[in-house]
């Protein structure tokens, strides 16, 4: 058993003559909260497609606790114990919230076209764990007075939320988030926040691609700082709040001596 | 006892009591038994087979193209490879209907397994091209191998099925088949629905990235979709053949492919009770139409277009699903709740 | 050996009536972006068209031409009505549906209005044969090859040279920039649709007097055949649509030595799905995204 939960080794995404990532590492401490950072079009979604097996790396190989997942489909993958939700919110937008999550449970219970027709004991056991199961993810999320709502009918926050219980279906080892904070209010935001250290303390190893700045300093142990596909800086955040390089690419060059001036770094500003 | 309404599945009507609702379906299902003693005349015996076939075959259709959403529109090739099937079985080896029936879903099934796992990476228009070129080709083999499937002849003579000694011969006799096979069917095919494999079918019809993201094997289960649908087309085909006692290529052309879908399209996709209602409106318009039978396709047509316009997943379609989006990514459908599951 | 000959030509003639009618396919999907299932009745249209030129006005080619082309065109405009015009922003598979209802629709009105039976083709070409024993080619397929070789230079011509040509490609490569451009989407849409139509209106007129007869169901596999002809170009590129028919023709012809003539309808099939599992974007360079 390794420490390390997730690394990616030297991993290069082209897209014909864009390179959307290029030869970045990366490692996820297991038990850790992993941050991902850096300016629009850096390449932290395709990043996270290439964990995930939605894209296959140009060169690279991505680990998986010791487990060299680099050809793997997204299925596979997802079977190992990795599980993410979606920048523009993949739900099942016409299925009731109960009926999405149940959906997670798809590599927890093995009834096939046999079992269904005969209503085998298989059959009882995986409806059971389904629907029981999936009622208690969501009222660990707040979201079982939810349970019949049609997933569109929510808003947007509590859409992202409903993912989430529906990627913690899995059971997984690890939890790739993408920008969960997005269309969320500051205190949204911070229950957030509560709710990933939350899930952190409960087993999880968690990465989180955002841009809110406050969020990422005050949830994450570690970050990863990305601009154009390569990677700029990784550490803990006092390390890459006063690294030159992310500076600048957030803020060019002329900034520099600003942020310098600035009276000490303050947690959870 | 079938029962659409209270399936876990998104698309369902506005919860009925359920008492009401077992109450109907015994009614329903004493009726349907005892219609051949009220009306045994061969004309309506005639029509209630051919409803309860098609209601099998648009049934098996709507599996494929609206539960998982794949493009299937040529069906007619399961059809005729079940039908084709058991004709063969049955007059140049002599096996028992009741046997030859079985091997009839099972020969369509692994034609259905030969078309869909080359085709699994196609995309939906691709895909509905390559079924209609496959159906094609299954029905052209059967004009064509004179040896094995009597060519243009056809195939004469099939035998009918046999109870002991006694003959099904008559429609009015054959509509318990057609019944049982039609009951059989939505019964066994509601439980897959309600089941994990109907859930994880439904979630590559919504969306398949973020299916394959939970873990749902997207080319297994369409692939099983596909052949699930293509054994019980192949079943539908099998049960004909003898009814009929004779079969002939042109009875699986392309037009009757279009015929089942026009039954799935206007009846409804991702519901169970779709397709049937589909079966009943196609079939009777057929005999309303019969004087004038040449307008019966002018009238599918008109009533197919129409219903694209207005309401794309069919009369009693799936509301709650991407079947009835008029524009890429939003409907507007009304939004009820789930029923309790 | 001479017989193989022969079947080329024959190959390369019927394979230039099917280009016809993969370039017309090719123009309406690299404009609307859509598969459509109308092009066979489309075909057939344009058939009938002739044959009813010809009976009333005269047997001139020119005039079987543009009565042909003219009749299809205006069968696309109300193709695109009830087909596209409301669905450009739609899921793919409801135009696709309405195309197969479309199609449904023709077919049987024109069985109802032309009756069902094969008609004989009036004598527009007169049967002259240029060879040398067996080996040779007829007046009828010299006049085919060089319709098709003509209205295919009238095509590019216009699609490179002319304004409205620029403005359709425009629109096939890149829909939004098209419309920031200041080009009118929609009217082009619906004038590469009809040009499309027409030509496989013409491609209908060619089958009609090269097979000296023409029937109201000619639409299902002439259509298919466009349809596999077109694959082989990526659905949307007009010169490998025309190379795909020519091989179509050629395959089949040759095809037919080998097996029987009742197979000739599989080879289209065939070739088809050989390709579509291959290679289904097609064999050529992929032109800049559809927006």
């Amino acid at each position: 058993m390794t420490d390390t939960m997730l690394e990616a080794r030297s991993v290069s995404k082209y897209f014909g003559g864009l390179k959307a990532v290029d030869s970045v590492d990366m490692s996820i401490p297991r038990g850790s909260i992993f941050g991902i950072i850096g300016p629009n079009g850096a390449g932290k979604t395709t990043f996270f497609n290439l964990c995930s097996g939605v894209y296959k790396p140009t060169s690279g190989r991505i680990v998986f606790a010791g487990e060299d997942i680099t050809a793997l489909a997204p299925e596979m993958i997802a079977r190992r114990g990795i599980a993410r939700t979606f920048q523009n919110i993949k739900l099942f937008k016409y299925m009731t919230v109960l009926e999405n999550v149940k959906i997670g449970f798809h590599i927890r219970t093995r009834t096939g076209i046999a079992s269904a027709m005969l209503h085998s004991q298989r059959y009882h056991d995986d409806e059971e764990l389904a629907a029981g199961k999936g009622l208690d993810i969501l009222r660990q999320v707040g979201l079982d007075s939810h349970k019949d709502t049609l997933a569109s009918n929510l808003p947007y926050g509590l859409q992202r939320m409903v993912e989430i219980a529906r990627a913690l279906a899995l059971d997984p080892k690890i939890l790739l988030l993408d920008e969960p904070a997005a269309g969320m209010n500051p205190s949204e935001t911070r229950d957030l926040s509560v709710f990933i250290k939350k899930l952190n303390v409960a087993g999880y190893t968690i990465a989180v691609i955002e841009h809110d700045m406050k969020f990422v300093m005050g949830t994450c142990d570690r970050i990863l700082v990305l601009n154009f596909g390569k990677k700029i800086c990784e550490g803990r955040p006092e390390q890459v709040r006063s690294d030159k390089g992310v500076n600048e690419a957030y803020f060019g060059k002329g900034m520099k001596d600003a942020i310098a001036a600035r009276p000490g770094a303050a947690e959870g500003v | 006892m079938i029962d659409p309404s209270t399936s876990s599945a998104p698309g369902r009507m506005a919860p009925l009591p359920k008492w009401l609702k077992l109450s109907l379906c015994a009614l329903g299902f004493a009726f349907l038994l005892a219609l051949p003693r009220l009306c045994p005349q061969s004309y309506t015996m005639g029509v209630m087979c051919r409803i309860f076939m098609y209601a099998l075959l648009a049934g098996s259709l709507n599996v494929i193209n609206g539960y998982s959403g794949q493009f299937n529109i040529g069906h007619a090739g399961f059809y005729c490879v079940g039908a084709y099937c058991e004709a063969i079985l049955a007059t140049k080896l002599g096996l028992s209907f009741w046997i030859a029936l079985p091997l009839a879903g099972v020969a369509a099934m692994l034609v259905g397994c030969i078309v869909a796992v080359p085709t699994l990476r196609l995309r939906g228009t691709y895909l509905a091209i390559v079924t209609l070129g496959a159906s094609e080709i299954i029905r052209l083999i059967a004009l064509n191998w004179d040896d094995f499937t009597g060519g243009p002849n056809g195939i004469k003579g099939i035998p009918a099925p046999l109870l002991g000694s006694f003959k099904i011969s008559k429609a009015v006799d054959y509509y318990y088949i057609f019944l049982a096979l039609a009951i059989l069917f939505f019964f066994l095919t509601a439980r897959v629905i309600n089941s994990r494999v109907g859930r994880a079918w439904m979630s590559i019809r919504e969306d398949e990235a973020a299916a394959r993201s939970l873990g749902v094997e997207a080319s297994r289960y369409k692939a099983a979709n596909f052949m699930y649908g293509a054994f019980w087309a192949g079943i539908a085909g099998g049960a004909f053949a003898p009814y009929f006692k004779y079969i002939s290529s042109d009875m699986f052309s392309l037009d009757e492919g279009f015929n089942i879908l026009s039954m799935v399209i206007i009846g409804g996709q991702g519901t169970l009770i779709g397709p049937v209602v589909g079966a009943v409106i196609v079939n009777f318009l057929t005999e309303v139409l019969r004087p004038v039978s040449q307008y019966r396709s002018v009238a599918y047509a008109i009533l197919i277009i129409v219903m694209m316009w207005v309401r794309p997943q069919g009369l009693v379609g799936a509301s709650n699903s991407v079947l009835a989006e008029r524009r890429l990514g939003r409907h507007r459908g009304k939004a009820t709740h789930g029923g309790a599951k | 050996m001479d017989y193989y000959l022969s079947q080329l030509i024959n190959g390369i003639c019927q394979g230039s009536i099917y280009a016809l009618m993969a370039i017309g396919f090719s123009v309406v999907f690299g404009v609307v972006g859509l598969v459509t299932f109308t092009h066979g009745e489309v075909i057939m249209i344009g058939a009938f068209a002739a044959f009813y030129a010809f009976e009333l006005v005269g047997t001139n080619l020119l005039i079987g031409i543009v009565a042909s082309f003219a009749a299809s065109a205006m069968i696309g405009v109300f193709v695109y009505k009830v087909c596209y015009e409301r669905f450009l922003d739609a899921p793919e598979y409801i135009s696709l549906i309405c195309t197969i209802g479309v199609s449904m629709l023709l077919k049987s009105l024109a069985q109802i209005i032309f009756g069902p039976n094969n008609k004989p083709m009036l004598d527009v070409v007169p049967n002259h044969f240029f060879g040398w024993g067996v080996v040779g080619i007829t007046l009828i397929q010299i006049i085919v090859i060089a319709t098709v070789a003509m209205v295919s230079a009238l095509l590019y011509f216009f699609l490179n040279r002319t304004r409205w040509g620029i403005m359709l490609r425009a629109v096939s490569q890149d829909r939004k920039a098209a419309a920031l451009m200041g080009i009118n989407v929609k009217r082009m849409i619906l004038t590469g649709n009809c040009i499309g139509c027409g030509l496989g209106g013409v491609a209908g007129m060619l089958l009609a007097v090269y097979y000296q007869t023409l029937v109201a169901t000619m639409g299902g596999s002439a259509g298919m055949k466009a349809f596999a002809a077109a694959v082989l170009g990526g659905l949307s590129d007009v010169p490998c649509a025309a190379l795909g028919g020519l091989l179509l023709g050629i395959i089949e012809n040759l095809g037919i030595t080998f097996s029987s003539a009742s197979f000739r309808d599989i080879f289209a099939f065939v070739f088809l799905l050989i390709v579509l599992l291959i290679k289904p974007e097609g064999f050529a360079h992929k032109k800049g995204a559809r927006a």
